[in-house]
């Protein structure tokens, strides 16, 4: 006769997977949702002559949404993240395409690690680095003279082009890897079954590569795009005080103590990119073959 | 016979390559070579060559302190979180948990929203209950970030896992906490080894999220970097960098070596097979 298990070992069995959830939930109550249920409620406070003043209102969601200087602000916001996603995914496409088709897997490696490695330094050391190599008496300026392509040098930093510049590599990385990561998912017998048949390379790239490596460029917009829209540092030092995207916006108010400003601006961003993400699901739910 | 040329093709794409090898580095070799400059604004190519940046660089005791503050908070945040992580995808994996989708996008939620949003919300909430500025809240936020990277990367470790080894060393005696160390982890380790660099790399590298949470004379290495950089630009910030490029540098070769044999494809392929 078989006794039944004790009522407390089965108990405890249950109660296992919870346990081991525990400590992450913790932390994402204590530092994730009660943050942000509280940050969202400084939406409806108002901050007048330098205080905030705690009471109930839509004042500061509505100056946001009728004022046009914040409309300004929205766009370039959108502006620089869709320039930052094009020039990304028209550089990383090629780039993943490459990496794909090396035959020397030493080669493959080393240029995979040579993408990657921007990932491995600080963004600020990067942005430090395009602000060198874009200066007046720049690297980038003197190769331009020196080609006799220009006779003065261009104003590339300080302004919205360093930012678009510097942006796009940075979150390069991030566009390659999902776009190669579905190149090595293609089954190489359909390309050369569309060669067979006749198709030129340009035929087959586009009817066969490009719509079968669609999720993968998807996926990479999405990351760019949210990337780009969350992005701080860089326009911080690149932008020269001219390019005020969202991001900086927020952070300056959450220095002038302008809260209410903060939580409906970081709002605005939390919006955006969740817009971007479903969006791009939607998408994905289509190119998937 | 001779050999046929490549196609004009090829050529440009590898050209486009090699191009876009030279973009990819060129703002850290820019730094590097900057480093090097005997002048304090910036002249490409630079007229004279000096170790200055250097000597000055070594009598800023500022950079010591928030480099070494650094290199202890993404280490214990690496240690916390791949703790907290890997229990709650070991969890996630091991039992068909009701509603197991939804805690996983919960967990992996604080990915999608934006880093100076998460700053900011912290800092209020840090405020709002008096802990702002204290040693702990930073770590904790440093944790927050880290933890959904380490949940994703091990869970496609586990999803790897031959559950079947873990129930014989069960039926043997082995106790859970035991099996665990030994058995679970030993097969898992290149995941969770892999999650633990990640987790230091993006801790060592976080701004917006603690901007606001540091002390002034307390802050870690690269917001001390961005804060110098607003206020000043001479090349001490390239001889600084040039030691961290130098550092990432090592890292890359250390991966080349460890990857030796294998090409991206492979490894992408190994976390895809773990995640599906």
């Amino acid at each position: 006769m078989s006794t039944p298990a004790p009522r407390t070992g089965g108990m405890a069995r249950a109660a296992a997977p919870w346990l081991l959830l525990l400590p992450a939930f913790a932390l994402m109550t204590y530092a994730f949702i009660l943050p942000i249920g509280s940050f969202l409620e400084y939406g409806f406070y108002r901050f007048e002559r330098g205080r905030l003043i705690q009471d109930f209102t839509f004042a500061t969601y509505r100056r946001f949404l009728f004022d046009p200087y914040y409309h300004a602000v929205i766009l370039d916001t959108l502006k620089v993240a869709a320039i930052v996603t094009t020039i990304a995914l028209a550089v990383g496409y090629p780039l993943a395409y490459g990496l794909w088709r090396l035959q020397s897997p030493a080669l493959q490696r080393w240029f995979g690690l040579i993408i990657f490695s921007p990932v491995l330094v600080s963004v600020v050391v990067r942005s430090y680095g395009w602000t060198v190599l874009l200066a007046d008496q720049g690297a980038v300026n003197w190769a331009l003279m020196r080609a006799g392509l220009i006779g003065e040098p261009l104003e590339l930093v300080y302004n919205l082009t360093g930012v678009v510049i510097s942006l796009s590599h940075v979150f390069l990385p991030f566009v390659v890897f999902p776009i190669y990561a579905a190149m090595t998912r293609l089954d190489p017998s359909l390309r050369e079954a569309a060669m067979d048949l006749g198709a030129g390379w340009w035929t087959t790239f586009r009817r066969v590569t490009l719509p079968l490596t669609l999720p993968g460029i998807v996926a990479a917009a999405q990351i760019a795009f949210t990337l780009a829209l969350g992005a701080l540092v860089t326009p911080a030092l690149l932008g020269g005080g001219r390019v005020l995207v969202l991001p900086l916006q927020v952070y300056r108010a959450t220095s002038e103590i302008n809260w209410p400003f903060a939580a409906v601006g970081g709002l605005a961003l939390l919006l955006m990119a969740l817009v971007a993400v479903v969006l791009s699901n939607r998408l994905l739910r289509y190119a998937e073959p | 016979m001779h050999r046929r040329l490549p196609h004009p093709r090829h050529i440009a794409l590898a050209a486009f390559c090699v191009a876009g090898a030279l973009f990819i580095l060129s703002p850290l070799a820019i730094v590097i070579l900057t480093s090097f400059s005997a002048t304090a604004y910036n002249v490409f190519p630079p007229q004279e060559y000096s170790l200055r940046w250097y000597e000055t660089l070594a009598a800023q005791g500022a950079f010591y302190g928030a480099a070494l503050r650094s290199v202890v908070l993404a280490t214990a945040t690496m240690a916390i979180a791949l703790l907290i992580g890997t229990l709650a995808s070991y969890a996630l994996v091991k039992y068909a948990l009701r509603g197991r989708d939804l805690i996983k996008g919960m967990l992996l939620a604080p990915i999608v929203l934006p880093n100076i949003v998460l700053g900011v919300a912290l800092f209020i909430f840090f405020v709002r209950i008096g802990t702002v500025n204290s040693y702990p809240s930073l770590l904790i936020t440093h944790v927050l970030v880290v933890t959904p990277f380490v949940v994703a990367i091990t869970g496609a470790a586990f999803a790897n896992f031959d559950w079947s080894t873990e129930e014989a060393a069960m039926d043997l005696g082995a106790g859970p906490v035991e099996t665990f160390l030994r058995v679970v982890l030993p097969q898992v380790r290149a995941g969770v080894v892999m999650a633990g660099v990640f987790a230091w790399i993006i801790s060592f590298d976080q701004v917006e999220t603690t901007l606001f949470l540091v002390r002034p004379g307390q802050s870690t290495l690269p917001i001390e970097m961005f804060l110098y950089l607003q206020k000043w630009q001479d090349p001490t910030i390239a001889a600084l960098s040039s030691i961290l490029i130098l550092a990432a540098g090592v890292v890359v070769v250390a991966l080349s070596i460890a990857g030796r044999g294998r090409t991206p494809a492979d490894i992408i392929k190994q976390q895809r097979e773990g995640s599906g």
